[in-house]
């Protein structure tokens, strides 16, 4: 090339030469650098511009999404603490819940027990109270028929007729000696 | 711009090549291409008047080999057979482009998929080259750079491109109907020149105008007392000479390209015409998964240096602050 330099610049010709012999001209010179330029705005404005559009909206899409991505372990995590930490209140406070109802429990079944107990000696005394009475008079009734069986036996054996007075004296003796 | 539009565009620009395959079965012949065969053919005369032996056959109209310039079309208008090579490969970008964006979704699939794959895979390397900061400002031109130019390849290795055209007489091809555009050195030069112009502006704002001298003559380095006045003039030396360099940049990216480009077509016609032409596609076949990779490897040569050129000139040494800003995002 700088031999073609030198050789250009002692004879002009040299230059004009190579132009001829390897078809270079003005005209075609032009109309390529015409048909580049439109080939450049066309490429430019149907093919660059709206891929890299494309790929910058993608791009962006994509980074988007590794924000949201981080933001939603994130939330993740902090929703993951709060339930452990809402399930152990949960738990502290069913176990405060179980023992108070424990403790509960046993006082209230302690407070039945024991007033099941008064119940039961309440109900044994009025039993005892009846039988008592029952038997009392179970006894003035035995106590009276054994008196009038003496007194109508006494008036059979002896064959007299007794009076009331004698009857309850009879009786009164009878039952005397049997109480003996 | 609307859908409308843009297939106004594509049968615009199917209108400009419908004069090329008009007219009754073989196109007419441009008065330009037969002017310029003429020319070449004198040339070849000449050239064998002078005992050049197996150049002067190859310069004798190259009869088996793809022309070095891209013929002329029109008298008046400039048209020429790459330059309608181009057209094809707008239309086939804008209906691509329609088709990968038209319905564009959050999850991609088919066309927006590639597309979106394709567009990111070089955005994020020439982010590893010159930094977030540049990559989005001027990933629209090294983008279509990197894609035009592979397009543009790869349609240049469609079977008939650069083979099927005008014959004379005896017939032997005058010139193809289609031509690579990149085996057009005026393609390579737009292309080259264009970034020259853009590489200025950007270096020019990235930097100050101060700063941008200063990049290019001021010394490297903290130097001070004799060192720094031994290493002044060392260093205006090294700006001339990048200035020459920078100078010299457009150029060897135009004739990096074309040269590859117009060789591997060359090639490919070259094997194809040592064997019958029954068998033509033989000999050539392996040479086209090459001219695949080549294909490839062409465009992202051009990108690659482009975006050194210009990372070269906007490097601050403040990859930390690119770093920064990757962590900041």
């Amino acid at each position: 090339m700088t031999t073609l330099l030198a050789a250009a610049a002692e004879n002009p010709g040299v230059l004009e030469n190579i132009s001829k012999t390897f078809g270079l001209n003005w005209p075609f010179f032009i109309a390529q650098v015409v048909n580049f330029a439109l080939v450049i705005f066309v490429l430019k404005k149907f093919a660059f511009g709206p891929i890299q559009v494309m790929l910058e909206q993608r791009r962006s899409r994509i980074a988007e999404g590794e924000a949201n991505l981080v933001r939603i372990q994130k939330q993740l995590a902090d929703s993951e603490a709060n339930t452990a930490a809402a399930i152990a209140k949960a738990n502290e406070d069913a176990a405060r819940l179980i023992n108070e109802a424990k403790t509960s429990a046993a006082a209230l079944s302690e407070q039945k027990a024991q007033e099941a107990i008064a119940s039961a000696q309440q109900i044994l005394a009025k039993a005892e109270a009846a039988a008592q009475a029952e038997r009392a008079a179970i006894k003035a009734e035995l106590k009276q028929e054994f008196g009038r069986l003496v007194a109508a036996t006494t008036a059979q054996v002896t064959g007299k007729v007794l009076t009331s007075d004698d009857q309850t004296r009879l009786s009164q003796e009878a039952l005397a000696s049997v109480e003996r | 711009m609307t859908r409308r539009s843009i297939y106004s565009i594509l049968v615009a620009l199917l209108c400009c090549a419908m004069p090329v395959f008009a007219a009754e079965g073989a196109p007419a012949v441009p008065e330009a291409a037969v002017e310029q065969h003429e020319a070449e053919h004198d040339a070849g005369h000449a050239a064998a008047a002078h005992g050049e032996g197996a150049d002067a056959h190859a310069a004798e109209g190259g009869h088996h080999a793809l022309p070095l310039n891209a013929t002329p079309l029109h008298s008046s208008l400039p048209i020429s057979n790459s330059i309608l090579m181009v057209w094809l490969a707008v239309g086939i970008i804008i209906l691509f482009c329609r088709a990968a964006t038209k319905k564009m979704s959050l999850i991609p699939t088919g066309f927006q998929n590639f597309a979106e794959w394709a567009v990111e895979s070089l955005y994020d390397f020439l982010s590893g080259l010159m930094g977030k900061h540049l990559t989005l400002r001027t990933f629209w031109f090294f983008g279509t750079v990197f894609f035009f130019i592979l397009v543009n390849n790869y349609m240049g290795l469609i079977p008939g491109v650069g083979t099927v055209g005008w014959k004379d007489e005896h017939g032997h091809m005058i010139a193809p109907w289609l031509r690579g555009a990149n085996a057009d050195i005026n393609m390579t030069a737009a292309m080259a020149f264009s970034f020259a112009g853009l590489w200025f502006y950007w270096a020019l704002t990235e930097n100050s105008v101060k700063q941008f001298f200063a990049h290019i003559f001021a010394p490297k380095g903290s130097f001070a007392g004799a060192m720094l006045a031994v290493m002044v003039p060392v260093f205006l030396f090294v700006g001339v000479l990048e200035v020459i360099s920078i100078m010299i940049r457009p150029v060897a990216l135009t004739f990096r390209l074309f040269g590859n480009i117009y060789g591997g077509e060359q090639t490919l016609e070259s094997l194809m015409a040592l064997v019958p032409k029954s068998i033509a596609f033989l000999p050539a076949l392996p040479f086209y998964f090459m001219e695949l990779l080549v294909g490839f490897v062409q465009a992202l040569v051009f990108t690659l240096l482009c975006a050194i050129f210009l990372k070269l000139i906007c490097d601050h040494g403040d990859h930390d602050h690119d770093h920064a800003e990757e962590g900041h995002h």
